[in-house]
């Protein structure tokens, strides 16, 4: 049976869906709408389990929300939102599969999470995320595939693809997450040149690190406090290396002490 | 410690210790099958006896390793359990009639009246000692035993169901060891049933009350099930936040250590934590049982250990895949590392797609997609090792990679991951391997020399700590060594209010032990004050 708050809730999603589907959805309508449901849900046994079991009514209900509030985050372009999002649908994609019926926008979410990890660059997590993946759709479903053919790339060092990837994203969400990624490779990129290069001829950096104009390469540069040289028109990573030489005395010293003490002990 | 597995973390643990070889075998005269089943059950009757006594002597010393030894034997005993012999052992052992008797006997299907005619007489009437819970404890481990090796597990569940109910409200120290082998097997017996996540709030529970109480086989062994637990259902993150909350006790058995240890691993490995991952692997392979009975076990750490490796660039020694038990079962990652090595991609992917199956049931699957991008970092360390110059093209092409850019970044990829040690000129369009320096010119070889001093010590250290003195030393001073052996443990015990009896050194002897456990903790302490003034 349908009760109050249940039916007021059902309502109130109504609207939002409406609202978030139409062509010119309002975000910040659609945020009001998101706090209220919330609000409805803590009522119905949603973030802690009370005496009875949610029915599969609610629980579908609570799912609908989350999915629509992950998708709205990203429109909103909130990640900790959606992060927050991706969290409480995770109970509802693991613990209770068995009970309700599978989503359709599921795999799109989880994908997007993916997405996220990488272009904040926590590939630990992107892995650990990964393996409650079903393995069988690694591959095949595309929503997945594309972050993990992205993070094989990333891994390898073809960054040339990843910055190609974008022009083949599997939703419209996904291209967000994409750009802020060309971020993450940059980084990328650039601390791998540090290491790679002695010195590279500005607009050689500004194609290797993606950039348009030479003038966004020396403010790049500043920040990562590279060195440029305006006569030859050159940036240069190193510094003549003059830490080599120095003597651990404190290390030695710390070290041999220990010994001593450790040899007294046996003697 | 010879003391087997309870179990492995793959599946096959219904293979036992094979320790038959202490049943009596008569060579001249040729007996009757019945006599001789007459002979081997009266012997497992005399082994049964035999622990029931370690467990006596246990109590009443507050020793552990009697306990230790009784629990060793009884992997012998499991082999040999049948329902007659284990009615007769409940009736002569029971000297009271509990609930618990009756249970156990329905659970093996007897009942107690039918028994009690044949147990034999002579023994119940000898027993006139008080029953203690461990033996009540002890004699239901047989039975859940036996259940689990007749794979009645319905049974078996509740069994364990009533016994971790039993365990939690005694309070006992001399029943630690006994209480972590029945949660091993109430988990198990929950994963039989596919019913692993309702045995997590129980086992929680069970871990904070034993850490509670410094019962550290408990805490090791529930520890290790809740790992498995997580990692079963591939809960990566819980298992690690698990993990980074809960200290695993430092004088755990070998045992759950290796499990602990390659639960280790395999969270680490799923975190591109290789290096530490490997190290806990090499320790799991160390500090495991080698013995044919645990190559489950073995098969696990090392398939996972030889992928970690991979995955560290390095390849894995060939005699690894040429040990007898090993070698059929890491067939499939022997032609994986075979590839990585020679740097071949087509090689590699036709291996994965032949194998996929294997490396999903092994859960190494996603952790060998990942070596794909090690096989191409080979390819470079090989063209870095042979060419101390070579155009980017070249590479390219070498590499069968798709364009000159790609080749580039990937080039200064591995350079930053200290693949190579090189450098890239980009306007000329080539990468120039560095020459070789002087290792010895650097600070490597102390820091690998003081590693290997700090090992050392260590060792020399740990070995101080476990040594255990035989009584009979002392039989100059007889008296005297009796008395002080009372007055010291009593020190012992107020000294660490009740931690020592079941810590591994502190119970063996008191008399060296206690000042000693005092010193090193002394020392320590200053060591890390010093550590910190610097």
């Amino acid at each position: 049976m349908t009760t109050g708050p249940l039916k007021e809730a059902f309502a109130l999603y109504d609207q939002l869906k409406k609202e978030f589907t139409s062509p010119k959805a309002d975000i910040a309508k659609c945020g009001q709408y998101l706090a209220k449901l919330k609000i409805y849900l803590t009522e119905l046994s949603f973030l802690l389990p009370g005496e009875r079991a949610a029915s599969a009514e609610e629980l579908l209900l609570a799912r609908e929300v989350l999915e629509t509030g992950a998708q709205w985050s990203i429109r909103a372009k909130d990640i900790p939102s959606f992060e927050r999002y991706i969290f409480q649908l995770k109970t509802y994609y693991n613990d209770y599969n068995a009970t309700l019926p599978p989503s359709a926008r599921m795999y799109p979410l989880l994908g997007l999470n993916l997405l996220r990890l990488l272009a904040q660059n926590n590939i630990s997590e992107f892995h650990t995320e990964l393996e409650l993946i079903d393995p069988d759709l690694l591959n095949d479903n595309v929503y997945i595939r594309h972050p993990i053919q992205i993070e094989q790339c990333l891994m390898e060092g073809s960054y040339n693809k990843v910055w190609h990837s974008r022009a083949n994203v599997p939703a419209e969400e996904y291209a967000f997450f994409v750009d802020i990624l060309v971020g993450t490779i940059r980084d990328e990129i650039a601390s791998c040149s540090e290491k790679a290069y002695d010195s590279l001829p500005l607009p050689d950096a500004a194609t290797l690190l993606y950039f348009k104009s030479e003038a966004e390469v020396v403010a790049f540069a500043n920040e990562r406090g590279w060195k440029i040289n305006q006569k030859d028109k050159k940036v240069y990573f190193r510094e003549t290396d003059l830490d080599a030489t120095d003597i651990p005395a404190d290390q030695v010293i710390h070290q041999t002490l220990e010994y001593a003490r450790e040899l007294e002990r046996i003697v | 410690m010879v003391e087997k597995a309870p179990s492995k973390p793959k599946a096959g643990d219904s293979k036992d210790a094979s320790a038959a070889s202490s049943e009596p075998v008569p060579m001249e005269i040729v007996k009757t099958p019945e006599e001789l089943k007459a002979e081997s059950d009266a012997q497992l009757l005399a082994d049964i006896k035999q622990n029931i006594h370690f467990l006596d002597r246990a109590v009443a010393t507050l020793e552990g390793r009697f306990t230790t030894r009784a629990l060793r034997a009884t992997a012998s005993i499991r082999k040999r359990l049948n329902p007659d012999i284990l009615a007769q052992a409940l009736n002569v052992h029971f000297t009271e009639e509990t609930p618990r008797k009756q249970s156990l006997l329905e659970k093996i299907g007897k009942t107690s009246s039918a028994m009690d005619v044949d147990a034999p007489a002579p023994e119940s009437g000898k027993e006139a000692k008080t029953f203690l819970p461990e033996h009540d404890i002890y004699l239901s481990y047989l039975v859940l035993l036996y259940l689990h090796d007749q794979k009645q597990n319905d049974k078996g569940m509740s069994l364990a169901k009533e016994l971790v109910q039993a365990v939690q409200t005694i309070n006992r120290r001399t029943l630690d060891q006994l209480a972590g082998r029945i949660y091993f097997y109430y988990a198990r017996f929950y994963e039989l049933a596919d019913k692993l996540t309702e045995a997590r709030p129980v086992l929680l529970a069970a871990q904070r009350t034993a850490t509670l109480r410094h019962d550290d086989d408990t805490q090791a062994t529930i520890l290790n099930l809740l790992l498995r637990s997580y990692l079963h259902f591939n809960l990566y993150e819980q298992a690690d936040k698990l993990v980074s909350k809960a200290a695993f006790p430092e004088d755990a058995s070998n045992n759950q250590m290796a499990r602990h240890m390659y639960y280790l691993g395999r969270i680490k490995a799923m975190q591109l934590d290789y290096t530490v991952s490997h190290r806990h692997l090499l320790q799991a392979i160390r500090k495991g049982p080698t013995s044919p009975a645990s190559a489950g076990f073995q098969q696990a750490v090392n398939k996972l250990a030889i992928i970690v490796q991979l995955l560290m660039g390095e390849i894995p020694d060939r005699a690894v895949f040429r040990q007898p038990i090993l070698r059929k079962s890491l067939l499939p990652y022997l032609q994986i590392t075979q590839a990585v090595r020679v740097g071949d991609l087509a090689k590699f992917q036709e291996t994965l797609g032949q194998h996929a199956a294997t490396f999903r049931a092994d859960k190494t699957y996603t952790l060998i997609l990942r070596l794909r991008h090690n096989v191409i970092k080979t390819g470079v360390r090989m063209i870095s090792l042979a060419y101390s110059r070579i155009s980017l093209k070249d590479i390219c092409l070498k590499l069968q990679l798709d364009s000159e850019e790609d080749a580039e970044h990937i080039v200064a990829k591995s350079i930053r991951d200290g693949v190579i040690d090189a450098s890239i000129d980009h306007e000329r369009g080539f990468m120039k391997s560095r020459e070789t320096k002087d290792l010895y010119s650097t600070a490597e070889p102390q820091a690998a020399f003081n590693q290997r001093i700090a090992f050392c010590l260590n060792l020399h250290n740990e070995s101080v700590r476990a040594l255990r003195f035989p009584r009979e030393a002392g039989t100059k001073d007889l008296e005297n060594a009796a008395e002080r052996l009372e007055e010291e443990r009593k020190l012992a015990k107020e000294i660490v209010d009740g931690d020592l009896e079941d810590d591994d050194m502190g119970e063996e002897c008191p008399r060296l032990v206690g000042p000693n456990i005092l010193l090193l903790e002394a020392d320590f302490w200053i060591s890390g004050e010093q550590q910190n003034g610097i």
